[in-house]
């Protein structure tokens, strides 16, 4: 219990009756909820949405953030496929590409963060333009079509309900977590988040935890848009377009703080879950596919609120209010 | 703010009585009343984590009581926000200082009620003119369009001041406000604060400086773990030592500290340094298990110079020796690392203490490299031995390692700040400040642990700009002004001499 407390205080045992309560009201109300199927997409789009989000929580966790995740991640789905559609590079070769890629563009918004002081929103703001740019350039928008049979056969793939990616996802959770909390460098990087100058101060290698904080947040982009590739069956230059929101709504539902200094695996787990039940959940009542967008800004943006509320400002609000009622006051 | 005379019995402005406040797991006050005058100065006083800081708290609306009362004029209030005991005409001049460093003395003092003009344009011309006659009211040396980045602590306070007048203050608390100045401009605060006190307003006065108190207040109320210990007394019917008893529920015994083994051989020598900062050939030798005292004014240059020892600001010339070797430290991993050095800072919040962090982390951060087993691993039990000791030796008072450093008191804050260079196994201990807002009794406590620091073949650089702390625990001491040591002196202990000799350095 304490062990738990110390992954995601406070907020992930509130997330997780949330969730449980979304999925019995799911199921009841859509008993479709329930089916292979269903599951198998829902748990193929979480799978992948949750290495992006943790892609942002290991950079706020830092005290910076990350904006070019998306086109890191749809850059290197590009040249996955590219390498193997185009010059017919064998697959993992390809593959091992792309993520070298994907840890090399997050080295770049490192040592620009480093190097130069500016503020990560505005450096990674630059930096994914300059990785859709060069996505752009090599596709002309057009897919790759036709990626080798392994890989999308590896998309569809599944024990029962459980898609083969969501392997991939736990794997590179539970190594992110054991990371963070119990290596050397990921504690340093945490309290470089905390702390910059305390850190400094203590003799902790600054550079070395910005740049690992970020190189691990573009391997992550890459792994996930990766397996959106394999999912897709193709390399779609649009990979990744959509990534901003989910990625910041994880870690921060997740009870991250963007000052830096908490690393709040289990509640960005947690979080990416609640925002999967939106997202199916809308899809099971037939909303409108031009509203869908507007209702999953909104929900989000209710859950973030929500998820910001702790237990101990109800009971303040609470607590207000009686002795309002009780006429002491005023 | 009109200037009556002072009536021969001032009336009580601010009644407080029966607060009780409890937080999870701690009732920070019980049953604490406090009694304000107009025209009187009432000093608070109390250790650290006796409740003083929740008082003020409650008395600017920033907490509500759980039980009690408060009279404002003798009619029942209630503070719900800082904003309605504003309102109400209480201002508080906070330790840490709340003001916008960007922006201009006098929009800071009319933070919030900017006048404008048109469709609602900042009207600069307006803002000046308003602050003026505020400015000048607290004797402030700067004109009102200076950013209050580019003014000293000292100037800074007075800034608060002022903006505390304009809002109409007929009742100002003053937290620690001579923690972080200098001695002449301490008393020029007290010359303030008498014209306050002229001007009918109450005055709250929080200090751990009890000379202070004797020479400027009119009465007292102590805290003691969120009680009254003494409430409303006249301070001119006490004496030192009564009032020490009733800060820390006994009379104070400063122990004489043991004698302990000569000075060895010198572990630091410093040569000709020369910085951009305005050090200029500036030399100084560090013996084992010797305290060595840096006095000087804030401002002297002493911080900077520790920073460039440590390898945190550049030096431009001179020679460094460490254990004989001549050293180019680039980093301050550097200088832990290769040359065993430890640098408690002076702004433990700031610079020491990663807040919402463990004291665990907090400890072990300087080690974590030296804990890792199978690669990089590291397992929380070896952690906790490796920093237990030092935690034990300093004698951390904290409910477990999990505890967050932030939660902590400010002299438990710095024994871990301390705690984790022991951990390290620094040999060469730069301390820069260690006792500001540091109570008595813990004070004592920390003089102590730096004594038997030294004891124990760790060589000490004590910065300090508190006297009687660095004529009590230095073997020699070094006199800084304007980035030069001024002078050197061996310390006899002998408090009136020395403080002599010292101040004849420094003028």
């Amino acid at each position: 219990m304490t062990r738990l407390r110390s992954l995601a205080p406070g907020v992930a045992l509130g997330l997780l009756l949330i969730d449980v309560v979304g999925m019995l009201v799911l199921s009841v109300v859509r008993p479709q909820f329930l089916s292979t199927y269903n599951l198998f997409v829902t748990g193929r789009d979480l799978s992948i949405l949750l290495l992006v989000a943790l892609a942002q929580m290991v950079v706020l966790s830092l005290g910076q953030m990350n904006l070019s995740i998306g086109s890191i991640g749809g850059l290197v789905a590009i040249i996955e496929s590219g390498l193997m559609v185009r010059y017919g590079v064998p697959v993992p070769v390809a593959l091992a590409t792309g993520l070298v890629l994907g840890i090399v563009c997050g080295v770049i918004n490192g040592l620009l963060v480093y190097w130069t002081k500016i503020n990560s929103f505005v450096l990674t703001l630059g930096t994914s333009y300059v990785f859709a740019g060069i996505n752009l350039g090599i596709t002309h928008a057009t897919p790759f079509y036709h990626i080798p049979n392994e890989i999308s056969s590896f998309g569809q793939a599944r024990v029962g309900p459980f898609p083969l990616m969501a392997a991939v996802t736990i794997v590179l959770t539970l190594l992110l977590a054991g990371f963070l909390y119990q290596v050397v460098l990921g504690r340093q990087l945490l309290a470089a988040g905390g702390n910059p100058l305390a850190a400094r101060l203590s003799g902790l290698p600054i550079r070395r935890t910005t740049l690992t904080a970020h190189a691990i947040s573009g391997f992550l982009a890459a792994v996930a848009g990766t397996m959106l590739m394999a999912q897709l069956g193709q390399g779609q230059p649009t990979i990744g377009a959509t990534w901003v929101l989910p990625s910041f709504a994880g870690p921060i539902i997740g009870g991250a703080s963007l000052a830096g200094g908490s690393a709040p695996v289990l509640g960005t787990v947690l979080a990416m879950v609640l925002i999967s039940l939106i997202d199916d959940g809308l899809v099971l009542v037939s909303a409108d596919p031009f509203w869908v967008q507007f209702l999953i800004g909104a929900l989000i943006l209710g859950a973030v609120v929500l998820g910001r509320t702790r237990l101990s400002d109800i009971r303040a609000f609470l607590r207000i209010s009686t002795t309002r009622l009780g006429g002491t006051t005023r | 703010m009109s200037a009556e005379p002072n009536p021969t019995t001032p009336e009580v402005r601010l009644e407080v009585s029966g607060i009780r406040k409890q937080f999870p797991g701690v009732v920070a006050l019980d049953d604490v009343s406090l009694r304000l005058r107009a025209g009187e100065i009432h000093a608070l006083l109390g250790e650290n984590g006796a409740g003083k800081s929740t008082l003020i708290k409650i008395l600017t609306g920033v907490y509500q009581p759980d039980e009690g009362e408060i009279r404002l004029d003798g009619s029942p209030v209630r503070f719900a926000s800082p904003r309605s005991a504003l309102a109400a005409g209480i201002s508080v001049v906070h330790q840490e200082r709340n003001l916008i460093p960007q922006f201009t003395v006098a929009e800071n003092i009319l933070l919030e009620r900017i006048p404008t003009r048109g469709v609602q344009l900042v009207d600069h011309a307006a803002i000046n003119r308003l602050a003026r006659p505020w400015i000048e009211m607290v004797g402030l040396d700067a004109a009102p369009a200076t950013p209050v980045a580019e003014l000293s602590v000292a100037q800074m306070q007075l800034v608060e001041i002022a903006k505390a007048l304009s809002l109409q203050a007929r009742i100002l608390l003053m937290d620690e406000p001579t923690a972080a100045i200098t001695p002449h401009e301490v008393g020029y605060l007290f010359r303030i604060l008498g014209d306050l006190r002229r001007h009918n307003v109450a005055l709250v006065f929080v200090s751990h400086k009890l000379e202070e108190v004797f020479e400027l207040c009119d009465r007292v109320t102590v805290l003691r773990d969120g009680r009254n210990a003494a409430a409303d007394v006249a301070v001119a019917t006490l004496n030192r030592d009564q009032l020490v008893t009733y800060m820390i529920g006994r009379a104070e015994v400063i122990a004489e500290l043991p004698p302990k083994p000569a000075a060895g051989e010198p572990v630091l020598a410093v040569a000709g340094l020369t910085t951009n900062g305005g050090h200029a050939a500036l030399s100084l030798v560090l013996r084992k298990g010797e305290v060595l005292g840096l006095y000087g004014l804030v401002g002297a240059g002493r911080s900077s110079l520790a920073k460039t020892l440590v390898g945190e600001i550049k030096a431009t010339g001179g020679e460094v020796r460490v254990r004989g070797a001549i050293t180019h430290i680039k980093s301050f991993r550097e200088a832990l690392e290769k040359y065993r050095f430890g640098y408690v800072s002076e702004d433990r919040k700031q610079e020491g203490l990663i807040l919402l962090h463990s004291v665990r982390v907090n400890t072990s951060i300087t080690i974590w490299r030296h804990l890792r087993s199978f690669g990089q691993w590291i397992t929380r039990s070896k952690e906790d031995a490796a920093i237990l000791p030092s935690i034990r030796e300093l004698d951390v008072k904290a409910h477990s390692l999990s505890q967050s450093v932030g939660t902590l008191s400010g002299g438990n804050q710095q024994k871990v700040s301390i705690a984790k260079w022991l951990a390290a196994k620094a040999e060469i201990l730069i301390i820069d400040e260690p006792t500001v807002g540091i109570d008595i009794k813990t004070k004592n406590a920390l003089h102590e642990l730096i004594w038997d620091l030294a004891a124990n073949g760790k060589s000490i650089l004590l910065i300090s700009s508190d006297m009687p702390e660095v004529i009590r625990l230095s073997d020699r001491i070094l006199v800084m002004r304007n980035h030069a040591i001024v002078g050197e002196l061996l310390n006899t202990h002998q408090y009136d001499e020395m403080s002599e000799a010292i101040m004849a350095r420094l003028s």
